[in-house]
């Protein structure tokens, strides 16, 4: 009888069975297809559990719009039901978030989906306009990652700091216009406006990295929360906590360090492909 | 290295990675799903039901993993389901068919040697049970650890390891002299 070894070794190279030509083909364009159609269709998907839960309800998602049509377009509303104590009036942070044409944010999470997984040690530096999108990502005090995207000239940059390696590529049409539609999770822009437009209570007021805030907590159809802080003298946001627990899984977020109404140019913000560094 | 570079560019979208992962492992994963199902049409429609998935949700990959863990373990729950959902008599139906393996890359000669090898091959596994069939399957075709596959199959490492004895020599006595090495 042959050795285990002989065995172990016929499987492993004599067992080798593959597509016929036109079946393979046949199986590949469809997978690029399905790959390109999930682009198109589900925009959002990598967005964290806690803004689904936010906006799980189609009711919610309805509400929003009409409510910040309400807040900003008629301007009626001066404390958003959060206490008329309060030294913040939300619709002008509401107003103010939605002027500013660019802004600075860190962001961090957790969750099992959740891009940031390993926080506190990691976290993601954006510079975020409408036509530009630069996000460095850290770990362990490391940059690790860049990733820059130009709306305008519909231009991808990658870079891998970690193997040293770039990307350059061009964006479709629908990628850029699925860019514009949803900045994804880390849109504070498109946070703030939800978290004021569902039922939300005060919090009081503390003070956080020196500057004197007040807060709301705003709660989603399906129990995730949303808590928004907001400068007492500036109205603009200083920091914003989203958390929530679905599937068993407690997912949250957390963006701070806000720099609002910045000037951001292309020429400021595209990476620069450090020497030495391979196209991938 | 690659794989990661793969992951990276799957999450942006990259066809070419998509394309990439399919030549590089769509033949594993049906050498994988053949061996298990012991048919090819069957064995077909599950790795194009896994590629198809992956290709979908590919640009939500969390991966911490390999690719090739990832796709082969996804393999092998696909063929679960598909046991669970047939029923063990309608897959030793399904089974009567014998494997009909296609050698696109050999010369007709040696495509006819490795076609009657690989025939034979699966015949034997084909006669292990389902247990012994994944153990040595996944170790020997998919290259998991002996760690993992003890918890797909939700056991200790020493009955993996004794399943995967158990297997090779059923195998050794059923292939004694037919294949060489």
């Amino acid at each position: 009888m042959r050795p285990r070894k002989d065995v172990e070794q016929i499987i492993r190279t004599k067992l080798n069975l593959v597509f016929d030509a036109p079946r393979r083909d046949e199986l590949l364009a469809r997978a690029l297809h399905e790959q390109e159609q999930s682009w198109k269709t589900e925009p959002a998907r990598a967005e964290p559990v806690i803004r689904r839960m936010i906006m799980n309800s189609p009711i919610v998602k309805l509400g929003i719009a009409a409510v910040i049509i309400a807040v900003l377009g008629i301007g009626i509303v001066e404390f958003l039901g959060t206490g008329g104590t309060s030294g913040v009036v939300w619709a002008e942070v509401a107003k103010n978030v939605e002027a500013s044409p660019s802004v600075i944010f860190r962001a961090r999470g957790t969750g099992s989906r959740d891009p940031n997984d390993d926080w506190p040690n990691a976290y993601r530096i954006f510079w975020r306009s409408a036509a530009l999108d630069r996000a460095d990502w850290y770990r362990n005090g490391q940059i690790h990652r860049t990733i820059y995207t130009n709306l305008d000239t519909k231009t991808l940059i990658g870079v891998l700091h970690d193997h040293k390696m770039y990307n350059k590529e061009a964006l479709s049409d629908e990628r850029v216009q699925q860019a514009r539609a949803n900045k994804g999770w880390t849109d504070p822009q498109d946070l703030i406006k939800m978290a004021l437009s569902l039922e939300h209570h005060a919090l009081g007021q503390k003070t956080i990295n020196g500057v004197l805030c007040e807060g709301i907590e705003a709660t989603g159809p399906d129990g995730g929360t949303a808590r928004l802080w907001a400068g007492v003298e500036t109205g603009y946001p200083v920091l914003v906590e989203i958390e929530g627990i679905k599937g068993g899984i407690r997912t949250t977020g957390t963006m701070d360090q806000f720099r609002w109404n910045v000037d951001l140019s292309a020429e400021g913000i595209e990476p620069e492909i450090p020497a030495g560094y391979e196209p991938l | 290295m690659e794989d990661q570079l793969l992951k990276w560019k799957l999450r942006r979208g990259s066809k070419e990675a998509l394309a990439q992962v399919y030549q590089k492992y769509i033949d594993s994963m049906l050498t994988l799903a053949i061996g298990l199902l012991n048919n090819r049409a069957s064995a077909e429609d599950v790795v194009q039901d896994v590629f198809l998935s992956f290709a979908r949700s590919a640009r939500d990959l969390r991966l911490q993993g390999s690719l090739r863990s990832y796709l082969m373990t996804s393999v092998l729950n696909r063929v679960r389901d598909r046991r669970r959902r047939l029923g063990r008599q309608a897959l030793r139906t399904d089974a009567a068919e014998p494997v009909d393996p296609a050698c696109e890359s050999a010369g007709p000669e040696q495509a006819a040697i490795l076609a009657e090898e690989a025939i034979r091959l699966n015949g034997a596994i084909a006669e292990l049970p389902d247990e012994q069939r994944e153990v040595v399957l996944l170790r020997l075709k998919a290259n998991l650890k002996f760690r993992d596959i003890a918890k797909l199959q939700q056991t200790s490492i020493g009955t993996v390891l004794g399943r995967y004895r158990y297997g090779l020599d059923r195998l050794r006595s059923l292939l004694n002299g037919e294949v060489e090495p």
